[in-house]
């Protein structure tokens, strides 16, 4: 499982890919960091994305204090190459946070540049789309930046136009998005999580649309920096109360990742099997979701109660329905007896015979039908220059699916256990639903394969711990029900950052601690899509849009917001809304 | 208006004397007696609709025999469990938006209610009259529930919130179409009541009266097509899109709260009384005229009225739970294309009663 890189393909990529690299270093699992001039990075970004059609995965930035900020940009070069992941970083100066943006090169780097800017005060230079990300419209931009401070909400920006580039914009102006006709959500019961997806109608056709999230904000990249590994893997748990499994797996992937782990085999089958099951949970959720956006409530109930089966099922092996807390760093902490397992696997065969019965005639409903066929339409192209991932890209007929090209930490290999992807090329929502039942039922079969393996095998469980080398950097991937996952995480120790480094020492070695920890779900990448597949719908089809690509809103949110009511323009500060209930209690 | 000529080969029932029944005084004790019998009846049919969707749905519902063990806290029943819905909104704050017409968006439930109401009056139940024999009876039925839906449509439009603007915008494109439908089924029966009695029918007692064959036989296209009305009108899925909750929160009762919106669904409580017992008054008539000193006939019509109710209640549901929402543009097509297919059928079936030689009806 742990491989350093090959050294061909790390000469290649110095050679012919990279040459104004200004160092490498090979990291775990075939993934390379490369430091570059911040001046290079949308040079680069053109060749990667433009000439050699590989896939942008993030961005990101870490503060190092008195050492600078490092801007990150991660690349997925699995068409390529097996497995390589490639992690360019430039160090900007404290004195001068500027950086071309790559963003005007692909549109998907636009939003994690936007938080990144909203994070460290980074200034990209050329990018398309300067709103807030996180913070409200109406937040002032910080002197720092060097932007006025009114620029990012109070003065109208002309909606942007195509470039010749083939950039294609998306998105209102603030003050357009303020005075929009309807703005769905903050509280929306189409969507039960906070955001707004603002929609200029003409009639019922939307004309014009753009997503503002920043309504959640729980700051769990920071609190699991400040955890440490091992109890950073409960934290990461809570990301996401539906895919809690795999971002527990990601969270260990990434981690051992740091160092030279090696995990027993019946470890990596207890972990394909809670993720798998996790993914069948996920989409008969989801499938009851899309029914009662629909309006379809019998639809929702019928699959949801099949849904409880499959938590009960997970009950029985981890003692938990939503949160699994199983995942260790090099195994897991649970066995999943034989009797267990071989007394799982006829339940599991009747939960396959009930959702056949059920699901293919929910999908084949006329009235569903004719809400789904050819609504929120995203082509392959369109999903690979916005960055599409999971059931989403794999509708629109683009076979993209981490299992395949970056497995995590547990049993994927297709030698091992056998599975495929499920493609479509419907690229509409019907074709999302079509990909994910195909999925579930591939899913139940990994899981029938893992239970058979597990009834009839025995061993370890987890390896013992090791140290993690100070400052070795990471790489997690994980294809989560809605897409892929992606965390990186640099380690602590090192070459610390000057505030963490106790007086009278220059560094710490082998500090529990991460200096980073960097999150990106599916949902990041998949909301960016969204306006792009509204455009041009009725209004009764935004909802079931928006519920297509499977939204994840609190794993998409980070930053704090205050609210502020635009007309008065005061602020109510958290006093304020202590003294608010008191007063309201009171009375 | 209409003018019925020649003979019938269905005689009409010969309505000598109904005694009691044509009685003011106990015209007038009944009336006062159906404003609890229609409220009770009316919520007992919400709650049988909320009841089988729930077990369609695999849930419990609100439960006919309370769990022992919470009994003592909850009573023994919870069959009116929509009327605690309702009492429980009268309790709570009236408030209305800055945005809204004060008067008018305060008014258009109480007004919507009403009509609702007073309908009750106009529907006659097996053994009781009520007011349906009052001249053109019929049309004052209609013009009731319309007036309920346009109170609605008129108190969305009031309100200044985009939720009900769009909400009241796609309920007048339902009503447009429905009312046509209801408009259709119901004089439909009428003209072949009134060729079967050879006056003009316009009561919904003369047309219970007409005749001793359930209309549902004469002409079944008319019964099909008030209850696709009923769909409409309840906003039964897959026709509920100008409620659909997932798209405009709740369409024209987005800003509704309080009394206001205990109004409005105690209105619907009665519209569904109102539709079943008007669709069983018209297409069962001989359920509800009584000849006279029958009164075997009278004791097993209230129980066979309750059960062809539940029957339609159940009827109701069974479309409810098996459809998702239409789209509003596909729902307009679709169901105006229903409507227009099953009002044409409707009306060729009394061509073809004339042309048999059944009815005779000649318009002049």
């Amino acid at each position: 499982m742990v491989t350093g890189i090959d050294p061909s393909i790390l000469d290649w990529l110095k050679k012919e890919v990279v040459p104004e690299g200004l160092a490498f270093k090979p990291l775990r699992e075939n993934r390379v960091y490369i430091r570059v001039k911040p001046e290079d990075v949308d040079k680069l970004a053109e060749r990667f994305v433009k000439k050699m059609g590989v896939r942008f995965i993030h961005s990101s930035g870490v503060d190092l204090g008195q050492y600078g900020v490092d801007v990150f940009y991660v690349y997925d070069f699995a068409e390529l190459k097996p497995k390589l992941v490639v992690v360019l970083e430039a160090r900007l100066d404290k004195d001068n946070l500027t950086i071309p943006s790559v963003g005007k090169v692909t549109w998907q780097a636009a939003w994690p540049e936007r938080e990144v800017h909203e994070f460290l005060g980074v200034d990209f230079k050329g990018i398309p789309d300067a709103r807030h990300q996180f913070l409200p419209f109406e937040w002032p931009n910080t002197p720092e930046t060097g932007a006025p401070a009114d620029q990012s909400v109070v003065t109208e920006t002309p909606n942007p136009t195509p470039t010749a580039a083939g950039w294609h914009p998306v998105g209102i102006s603030p003050k357009n998005a303020l005075a929009s006709l309807i703005p769905i959500g903050p509280y929306h019961p189409g969507v039960i999580e906070g955001q707004t997806v603002y929609v200029r109608l003409e009639g019922e056709q939307v004309v014009d649309a753009d997503i503002k999230t920043g309504y959640h904000h729980r700051g769990i990249q920071r609190l699991i920096e400040k955890r440490g590994y091992n109890r950073g893997v409960y934290a990461a748990e809570r990301v996401c109360g539906i895919c809690s499994a795999h971002h527990g797996l990601t969270f260990v992937t990434c981690a051992e990742n740091l160092y030279d782990a090696e995990v027993p085999e019946r470890a990596l089958y207890i972990r394909t099997l809670l993720a798998e099951l996790n993914r069948i949970h996920s989409h008969v959720l989801w499938v009851g979701v899309a029914a009662d956006i629909v309006g379809w409530k019998t639809g929702f109930m019928l699959t949801w109660g099949l849904r409880e089966r499959v938590m009960d099922i997970i009950e029985a092996i981890t003692g938990n329905r939503v949160n699994y807390g199983i995942w260790r760093l090099g195994g897991v902490s649970r066995d999943v007896p034989q009797e267990l397992a071989s007394k799982a696997r006829p339940i599991v065969a009747k939960l396959k015979e009930d959702l056949l019965r059920l699901l293919p005639p929910v999908a084949a409903n006329p009235v569903f039908k004719s809400r789904l066929v050819g609504v929120g339409p995203l082509d392959k192209a369109t999903a690979f220059e916005t960055g599409a991932v999971g059931p989403v890209a794999r509708a629109s007929n683009w076979k993209i699916d981490t299992r395949l090209t970056n497995p995590p930490h547990a049993i994927y290999d297709q030698k091992q256990i056998s599975w495929e992807v499920v493609l479509n090329d419907g690229c509409d929502i019907y074709g999302r639903v079509l990909v994910r039942v195909g999925e579930l039922f591939q899913s139940i079969g990994i899981v029938d394969q893992c239970l058979d393996y597990l009834s009839k095998k025995t061993g370890d469980i987890r390896e013992v711990p090791r140290t993690i080398e100070p400052g070795s950097e990471a790489v997690g991937l994980n294809e989560a029900p809605r897409g892929e996952q992606f965390y990186y995480m640099r380690a602590g120790g090192g070459e610390l950052p000057a505030y963490m480094v106790p007086e009278g020492k220059t560094n710490v070695q082998g500090s529990n601690t991460l200096v980073a920890c960097r999150i990106r779900t599916p949902s990041y990448r998949n909301n960016a899509v969204l306006p792009y597949m509204l455009i041009g719908a009725a209004l009764a089809d935004v909802p079931i849009i928006m519920g297509s690509i499977d939204q994840c809103l609190a794993c998409t949110d980070r930053v704090e917001v205050v609210n502020d009511k635009d007309e008065s323009s005061y602020t109510i500060t958290w006093d304020d809304l202590v003294k608010m209930s008191q007063k309201k209690c009171r009375s | 208006m209409l003018n019925i000529v020649g003979q019938t080969s269905i005689s009409p029932v010969v309505v000598t004397n109904q005694g009691i029944l044509s009685n003011p005084i106990f015209i007038a004790v009944t009336l006062i007696i159906m404003i609890p019998v229609g409220l009770f009846l009316g919520i007992i049919y919400t709650f049988l609709l909320r009841k089988l969707t729930a077990r369609f749905q695999w849930r419990v519902g609100p439960v006919v025999t309370m769990y022992k063990d919470l009994a003592p806290l909850l009573g023994r029943s919870r069959i009116w469990q929509p009327l605690y819905d309702i009492l429980k909104l009268f309790g709570k704050d009236n408030m209305s938006p800055s945005t809204s017409r004060k008067a008018i968006f305060l008014a258009s439930p109480y007004l919507a209610f009403l009509c609702a109401f007073v309908a009750i009056f106009f529907i006659p139940l097996p053994g009781l009259q009520l007011l349906s024999n009052v001249s053109e009876s019929l049309v004052i039925t209609v013009y009731l529930l319309i007036l309920s839906v346009m109170f609605t449509i008129l108190g969305a439009a009031s309100s200044g919130s985009p939720w009900s603007a769009i909400g009241a915008r796609r309920e007048v494109e339902l009503f447009l179409i429905y009312e046509i439908g209801l408009v259709v089924s119901l004089f439909s029966v009428a003209l072949i009541a009134s060729s079967i009695t050879g006056t003009e029918t316009l009561t919904i007692w003369g047309i219970v009266n007409s005749t001793n064959l359930p209309m549902l036989i004469l002409d079944p296209f008319a019964a099909i097509l008030l209850f696709l009305v009923m769909l409409g009108k309840l906003a039964i899925k897959p026709f509920d899109i100008a409620e659909a909750e997932a798209e405009i929160v709740a369409g024209p009762y987005t800003e509704y709260s309080g009394r206001s919106l205990g109004l409005f669904q105690l209105a619907k409580v009665f519209l569904l009384y109102d539709l079943v017992t008007l669709f069983l008054a018209v297409f069962i008539a001989p359920l509800f005229s009584l000849p006279t000193g029958n009164a075997l006939w009278f004791i097993a019509a209230i129980p066979l009225y309750v059960v062809l109710a539940v029957v339609m209640v159940f009827l109701l549901t069974v479309v409810q739970v098996l459809h998702p929402r239409y789209k509003i543009s596909k729902g307009i097509s679709d169901y105006g294309a229903m409507i227009a297919v099953v009002a044409i059928l409707t009306i060729a079936m009394v061509v073809v009663l004339n042309y048999m030689g059944v009815i005779t009806v000649v318009i002049g």
